[in-house]
């Protein structure tokens, strides 16, 4: 009996979900990426866990303390203070709370209406179609971050403006994207069985074609993901997105920038955080891509 | 060919009144008493308000004053900063050249070493040079440039002191803006050490800005080649006992070059929003920093007028790449295009 079973489980085909991930493992690099991300995201949801100080403590009497391995560094500053005295490691942990948090938000706040609206305008091409699509066209004469640029103009900086201004400059991509894997999906013949079966054009839009769309999408999300991580800190070192003394990580580095020459870790450790979480995040993006859409694999 | 280029001039139209439509939008979109954020003066009295209002013309309805505004772009009127009180015009006009200057530096600079990256990638496919040339994208790639920038000068500038940290060119040398490019300006100094100077100013800002397209063409360059180099007219070439050489550059390269041209084209924006970036971290005086500073100090007649430029400017080359790809490749042509 279990025998018979064991057999049958090794004749029948694995799952989409498990070949995917089989496909995804196999790739070493986005295997590590994704243990390093992981870490990160824990280690920020945790911060009022790990963190040894309060991001926004100001120890007067240790201001620019270098890292523990320096000679003239302290146990309790694992990687030195700012320039406030602020813990460095606190400050990290805590910032990347906020700056996953924006990237995860915005994600989440120009795929869902960038997808609706990629479906529209491929459900009806005709006017309403057209008309999204000029818009899309227009939205994308000015790419990323001159875009949240103007949105930050119009709205001010702050947390949650950088959130819309991330979100719109990104939307534009998505609906392009559904908009063209949905065209490639209707003429085929599961959608037209559905269409003559009686299912009308929501539950065509999401139910029967939009599943099929999910692996160009779930790639774009992460590849938006990273760029989200680097507009964020982007906007927050230019003064035009998260405001001190919130510890997002683009913030520590304008805030930290005078002091580049004489206390280079104020600069370094931020700046290098950024780095390896969207490098992760890529990574991650292209063994994402390699093993959910053999077809964009790139040889 | 003349079809082609009218048919794209005809979807160009549409998308420039959008462009002038959003930063119209953008004055009437912020929060606030447009009287106090136009002329910067708070707690102004009734009557003096009235008259602000007036003057400015927003008492009049929306679309009466969207076409004075279309009215004032076409005799090429910006407005004034309210920073300066200077037409937002001559200001753009002393310091595009400079974005211009940086822009060009680092696109020849990522392709220049992007091309030949992706090739020696191709050809060592999988093996360790392979793995070091796309890693080494995909750090460029993931890099946030201002921090990288950062990093430069203090190496290079502070530590070692081979480049300048900041600006154009040396305060000693006091450079006419003939053109506005600097690089052409110093060769009318009388003082030779000026051009070593400008050229030295430019290395930094150039590798900073350089870095993400430079990946972006390496990464491109490496797949359109591995396509390339499986198809048969390759495979032919080999047979006919061609140099290896040949074989990759004048058969590979030249087919590989397309989609890359197109990936280099499309940098424009890319470039332009790093040079926000990139200018900022060097203080260089080009339209990037003018914006970002524009937007800082509320200068929103400024704001305005540096997004519609910098939009028409993307548009502009977006076009232009365009037409050279329908004159390059014949097929897209058709009605499609």
């Amino acid at each position: 009996m279990t025998t018979d079973m064991r057999l049958n489980a090794d004749i029948a085909p694995p799952s989409p979900l498990r070949s995917a991930w089989l496909a995804f493992a196999a790739n070493k690099g986005a295997l590590a990426a994704l243990i390093v991300f992981a870490v990160m995201v824990v280690a920020a949801l945790g911060a009022s866990l790990f963190a040894p100080h309060d991001p926004v403590e100001q120890a007067r009497d240790h201001l620019l303390t270098p890292p523990a391995w320096d000679a003239a560094g302290i146990r309790a500053y694992l990687l030195g203070t700012d320039e406030l005295g602020r813990d460095l490691v606190s400050r990290l942990l805590y910032g990347g709370r906020i700056s996953l948090g924006i990237a995860f938000a915005s994600v989440l706040l120009s795929t869902l209406p960038g997808t609706a609206l990629g479906l529209i305008a491929a459900f009806f091409p005709r006017a309403i179609g057209t008309a999204i699509m000029r818009l899309m066209d227009l939205m994308l004469a000015l790419p990323g971050l001159l875009l949240a640029l103007c949105v930050v103009a119009i709205l001010g900086p702050g947390l949650f403006n950088t959130v819309i201004a991330i979100a719109i400059s990104t939307l534009p991509n998505y609906t392009r994207l559904v908009r063209a894997a949905t065209l490639a999906e209707i003429p085929r013949e599961y959608v037209t069985a559905s269409r003559v079966a009686g299912a009308g054009p929501l539950r065509l839009m999401f139910l029967t074609v939009l599943p099929n769309c999910m692996a160009p999408l779930i790639v774009q999300s992460t590849l938006g993901f990273s760029s989200a991580i680097i507009q964020t800190a982007a906007l927050g070192f230019l003064g035009l997105g998260v405001q001190p003394p919130m510890p997002e990580w683009g913030t520590m580095l304008a805030s930290a920038r005078a002091y580049t020459d004489s206390a280079p870790w104020v600069v370094t450790v931020p700046g290098l955080t950024i780095l390896i979480t969207v490098l992760a995040v890529n990574l991650i993006g292209d063994g994402l891509r390699d093993a959910l859409d053999p077809k964009l694999k790139q040889a | 060919m003349i079809a082609f280029i009218l048919r794209k001039l005809a979807t160009l139209a549409p998308t420039f009144l959008g462009i002038t439509l959003i930063a119209f939008a953008l004055i009437h979109a912020i929060p606030g008493d447009p009287v106090e954020v136009m002329v910067g003066e708070h707690m102004l009295d009734p009557v003096a308000h009235q008259e602000a209002l007036h003057r400015l013309g927003l008492d009049l309805p929306l679309p009466v004053q969207y076409g004075h505004y279309l009215l004032q772009l076409l005799h090429g009127n910006l407005g004034d900063s309210l920073a300066t009180h200077e037409p937002i015009w001559n200001d753009f006009l002393a310091r595009f050249p400079a974005t211009i200057e940086l822009s060009l530096v680092a696109i020849v600079l990522a392709v220049l070493v992007g091309i030949p990256m992706g090739v020696i990638a191709a050809i060592k496919r999988g093996s360790l040079v392979d793995r070091a040339a796309m890693g080494l994208a995909l750090t460029g790639y993931s890099m946030p440039i201002f921090w990288w920038g950062l990093m430069l000068i203090k190496v290079f500038s502070v530590q070692l002191g081979w480049t300048p940290v900041s600006g154009r060119i040396g305060i000693e040398f006091d450079i006419d803006p003939h053109t506005g490019f600097m690089l052409i300006d110093v060769l009318m100094a009388p003082d030779k050490g000026a051009f070593c100077s400008a050229v030295l100013h430019l290395v930094l800002p150039g590798i900073v800005l350089a870095t993400v397209p430079m990946a972006v063409i390496a990464r491109m360059t490496r797949s359109s080649m591995l396509e390339v180099l499986r198809e048969d007219y390759i495979r032919a070439a080999r047979a006919r006992g061609l140099s290896p050489f040949r074989v990759v550059i004048v058969h590979g390269l030249r087919n590989a070059l397309l989609p890359v041209i197109t990936v280099i084209g499309l940098q424009t924006g890319s470039l332009l929003a790093g040079a926000v970036l990139t200018e900022t971290v060097f203080a260089w005086p080009g339209i990037g920093k003018w914006l970002v500073d524009a937007i800082l100090n509320r200068d929103y007649p400024v704001a305005q007028a540096g997004i519609l430029i910098v939009a028409t400017v993307i548009v502009a080359v977006n076009f232009l790449v365009d037409v050279l790809y329908g004159v390059v490749n014949p097929r897209l042509r058709g009605g499609a295009a």
